[in-house]
């Protein structure tokens, strides 16, 4: 049996990594609120956008003359796809319960159906190029140790590489793996695509108003897509960012809860042994008397 | 027309402006301005680098905006932005050290894409003063 020593010790380490997680819970908690914050401040942007995107495309769909630019063509008839390309986003760092081995997961189920079309791969944070070079996906660009106030950067960069390439005809579409933010307690991997996009036409979409388009529908439709992209793209780089600090949060809770537990059971023992020790001392003196 | 045109401005980051305003104009990405009454066509159009000048309770006002789009309704318009401030959101100080820095890059800058974006920078903080001079 474990000297009463021996468990203090025990109890005092376990109580010095419960610090820790408290801590580290207490951080993400904080992280967390950042982020989300600026999830609903984009939620009134990405909105105004995307009425104003549906407009515009149900408005051609009704009207006649359809403009012909490629990048018009993305909203209105997509290409197949024959070339695609992919951002994956993961976290920089670990310790955040099952964030980043389902969203892996999730990565290489998408790699096994469309793995042959990739043809443009972009990792968002270490986990992710990690994953890309265990797998020898070959990778064009790297996020790695990105800050809140850069995400936004990173979007703009993805978005208006992804327009680029296909204006040249290089990808036919673009899709996003990341981790969706439904709330703090639920979060998983999805897979979205970012356009082509097909807005479904719905039924109570008035034509109340048709917009002149200036100065011509071709450079509307042009300059709307990067803006789009960019929306989307970064809205799903925050919501990851949320996820992961989210995630976090309850595995570093139900660490220190474990410790809370381990603590208690620690110290149950060592009052057992305690009164035991006890227990024998008042014996050996009585059986002495006795005698 | 008599009347009251509401202006919103947002960008990803926030809401930056959101008032009812009595006239307006902002910059275009095809060179030139746009000015609005109420009343106007209902438009949609790239918005440029530049100020955005509108009038409330008869005072001129400006925002800064840098890059977006506009949609222009009767009563209405609203401007995605990439970028904007209004001018209480600006810091002369902090300006200066990033014109001072952006000048230094266009200086030291080679390939034609440093000089570019160096000069974007030079740009949009001179477009940021000048928001600031009319207030001051």
């Amino acid at each position: 049996m474990a000297s009463i020593q021996d468990i203090r010790r025990r109890i005092r380490s376990v109580k010095n990594t419960q610090q820790v997680t408290k801590a580290m819970k207490m951080i993400s908690a904080v992280k967390l609120r950042k982020s989300q914050d600026r999830l609903v401040a984009l939620r009134p942007y990405a909105t105004k956008l995307h009425e104003v995107v549906e407009r515009v495309v149900t408005r051609f769909e009704a009207g006649s003359q359809v403009p012909t630019s490629v990048l018009a063509q993305a909203f209105l008839a997509p290409r197949e796809e024959q070339q695609i390309r992919v951002v994956v986003v993961a976290s920089d760092k670990g310790l955040c319960g099952g964030f980043n081995a389902n969203l892996l997961k999730a990565a290489d189920v998408f790699y096994r159906e469309k793995g042959s079309l990739v043809a443009h791969l972009d990792v968002v944070g270490k986990r992710a190029s990690d994953w890309a070079r265990k797998h020898q996906h070959p990778v064009a660009a790297e996020f790695v140790q990105i800050g809140l106030p850069d995400l936004l950067k990173v979007a703009q960069e993805i978005a208006e590489g992804a327009t680029g390439q296909y204006a040249r005809g290089e990808i036919d579409a673009l899709y996003v793996v990341h981790n969706y933010f439904h709330s703090a307690l639920s979060q998983g991997p999805k897979v979205i695509k970012v356009f082509p996009m097909a807005f479904e036409a719905t039924p109570e979409a008035k034509p109340e108003v048709s917009h002149l388009l200036e100065p011509d529908p071709n450079s509307v439709l042009e300059s709307l897509l990067p803006r789009f992209i960019e929306s989307e793209v970064y809205r799903a780089l925050i919501e990851s960012s949320a996820s992961e600090h989210a995630a976090r949060m309850s595995s570093m809770d139900k660490a220190s809860s474990n410790a809370q537990e381990m603590i208690d059971k620690l110290t149950l023992n060592m009052n057992k042994v305690r009164q035991a020790a006890i227990t024998n001392q008042i014996i050996e003196i009585v059986s002495g008397a006795a005698s | 027309m008599d009347g009251h045109l509401l202006l919103e401005v947002v960008t990803p980051q926030r809401k930056v402006f959101s008032a009812e305003v009595s006239e307006l104009s902002f910059p275009t990405a095809h060179r030139g301005y746009y000015g609005i009454l109420p009343g106007h066509t209902p438009v949609m159009t790239p918005v440029g680098d530049g100020l955005i000048t509108y009038i409330q309770n008869g005072q001129k006002l400006l925002l800064t905006v840098f890059g977006g789009f506009a949609e222009v309704g009767p009563d209405r318009v609203t401007i995605l932005a990439r970028e904007s401030e209004t001018p209480e959101m600006l810091d002369a100080a902090a300006l200066e050290i990033a014109r001072q820095e952006a000048q230094k890059r266009l200086k030291e800058a080679q390939d034609p894409l440093a000089i570019a974006t160096a000069q974007a920078d030079l740009d949009a903080t001179g477009i940021r003063f000048q928001a600031l001079g009319q207030t001051l």
